[in-house]
């Protein structure tokens, strides 16, 4: 009754090529689908004029300033918290009730929906502090948004350090902050930047967490406390409010190219940096 | 023998505990300076335990704790006072498995005098040449000084860690915790060559599975059976009149 091993591995093959086919080509479809609807109406004026007729008509420029400053505001306040926070739960504390308690909280945190973040900073930030619709409020709402994700990136980047390195370190007279600073973080960079663009990736795509915090004001914003819009909400609004499909697919085009660069930036970052340490 | 000098290293009933377990069951030593005393035993004896109480690495280990007195020249290294990682720079380490940093030749060689706030070039550069000749690597590496360390053979690591402990200044002691367990034998000779050497200017504790090594290497040798010594002495006598039959019967093979 046994299916011959040659059989099965045949069947392996083809179901795990199969798998492997499917996915790439419903990835493929969406990113070649949103491409040539939208690359057409993407010109140099689009991306380099204001939207007139509440974006019925010209381009998305504050759009794209604020997609390129809230994720960055979000990431420089998330990321020396979740990288310290890191650092102290791998180094500075044994494996206690306490770290487990505090690990299992974080993972639940990086599991809630991004409105509810989005409802927290709307009360919080926006309401109870005052603060209004603006950079600032989404920044810190992101923030704490992708704060788990880069916490747990970066403490498996840092577990991931050999033992034996730290142990030399300290034998040579090296403080645990020395260790930490000359030994640890180098090593654990690439995985750190991995958790970092997975973050600027929920960032850039996050819409409801957005609307709540930063607003959706079309203006150019000119300081922290100016309500932005971002690339995607500018394409949920259009979209959902049926103003101009069109352009939704344009600054969806747009949107996606620039989660692309964001990534090859990166990683010709990260790989530049281990070539220079791994001469 | 009889040491007419005081010891370096003074060693009063030492205990390690590791959790509910004894690991070392009290060590009582004097270590003479400048010599080579060699420790053999077998594997579970306490060697590394024993080795690690002194630059007390072992202090890492969450549920470790030493109990007795470890005095180097006279100061308990244990007391509350005392500065572990001065500690540290003045008794050096050379582990099992070479481990390079993962950095340049010449970064892991400047690794401790840069903690210790070198900053001069020169300096640097002139302690790099000196280290790594004293490890007998400097022919080897000294046109690649910027590559990787991790890119040597082990063979090459291994020395590479032992010019690393040499290039700093505040050194007095080494320890070696079977630093040829995994090295071939031209590697061997040539750590065993460097520790000859170096035992003018330093104390030396080498730990060693190979009682060959301890009877080439050492001038006085320590044999460790469950976390007890059971027997220190002379290398020579250690290996040929033994008091203890349990000694004799390790260095004449017929266990461990």
């Amino acid at each position: 009754m046994r299916i011959p091993p040659k059989v099965t591995q045949v069947l392996a093959v083809a179901l795990l090529g199969g798998a492997t086919l499917l996915t790439v080509v419903v990835l493929v479809f969406v990113i070649v689908f949103v491409l040539g609807k939208g690359l057409p109406e993407v010109t140099w004026e689009f991306l380099s004029t204001n939207p007139k007729d509440m974006g019925r008509a010209g381009g998305i420029l504050p759009t794209l300033v604020g997609t390129i400053l809230l994720p960055l505001l979000a990431i420089a306040i998330a990321l020396p918290l979740g990288v310290g926070t890191a650092v102290y739960l791998t180094e500075y504390t044994r494996e206690t009730r306490v770290t487990r308690a505090l690990r299992f909280g974080t993972d639940c945190l990086a599991g809630i929906p991004s409105i509810i973040f989005g409802l927290f900073g709307f009360i919080f930030f926006v309401v109870g502090l005052k603060m209004g619709w603006c950079l600032l409020s989404g920044g810190l709402t992101l923030a704490i948004m992708v704060l788990p994700t880069i916490i747990r990136t970066s403490e498996e980047a840092i577990r991931a350090v050999p033992k034996s390195w730290r142990e030399v370190s300290f034998s040579l007279g090296a403080t645990r902050w020395e260790t930490v600073l000359k030994v640890v973080l180098p090593n654990a960079l690439p995985g750190i930047v991995t958790g970092v663009m997975l973050g600027i990736g929920r960032s850039i795509g996050e819409t409801a967490a957005v609307i709540f915090t930063a607003g959706s004001a079309l203006r150019m914003p000119v300081s922290a406390f100016d309500s932005v819009r971002t690339m995607s909400v500018h394409f949920y609004i259009l979209a959902r409010e049926g103003i101009s499909t069109e352009k939704a697919y344009a600054t969806a085009a747009v949107l996606i190219i620039s989660v692309l660069l964001v990534n090859l930036i990166a990683y010709g970052m990260m790989h530049r940096f281990i070539a220079r340490r791994a001469r | 023998m009889i040491q007419d000098s005081p010891a370096k290293i003074t060693i009063r009933d030492l205990r390690v505990f590791h959790g509910q377990e004894e690991s070392l069951r009290g060590v009582t030593l004097d270590i003479p300076a400048n010599q080579v005393l060699g420790i053999i035993g077998p594997s579970g004896a306490g060697k590394t335990t024993f080795l690690r109480a002194l630059n007390r690495l072992n202090d890492l280990v969450p549920d470790m704790h030493a109990e007795g007195q470890i005095l180097l020249d006279g100061k308990d290294i244990y007391h509350p006072a005392f500065d572990v990682v001065a500690l540290r720079k003045r008794v050096g380490m050379l582990f099992a498995l070479p481990v390079a940093l993962p950095m340049s030749i010449y970064e892991n060689v400047v690794y401790g005098p840069r903690l210790s706030g070198v900053r001069n070039k020169a300096r640097l550069d002139e302690v790099v040449e000196r280290s790594l000749k004293a490890a007998f690597l400097w022919d080897e590496v000294k046109d690649r000084l910027q590559m990787s360390g991790l890119r040597l053979s082990g063979g090459q690591q291994q020395r590479l860690c032992l010019a690393r402990v040499l290039a700093m200044e505040e050194l007095e002691v080494i320890l070696l915790d079977e630093p040829c367990s995994g090295l071939d034998p031209i590697s061997t000779a040539k750590i065993e060559e460097a520790l000859t050497i170096l035992k003018e200017k330093y104390t030396i504790i080498l730990v060693t599975n190979n009682t060959k090594q301890a009877a080439r290497v050492a001038d006085e040798t320590a044999f460790f059976l469950m976390g007890d010594m059971v027997e220190y002495g002379p290398t020579e006598k250690i290996f040929t009149v033994p008091d203890d039959k349990r000694t004799n019967d390790y260095v004449t093979g017929r266990f461990g």
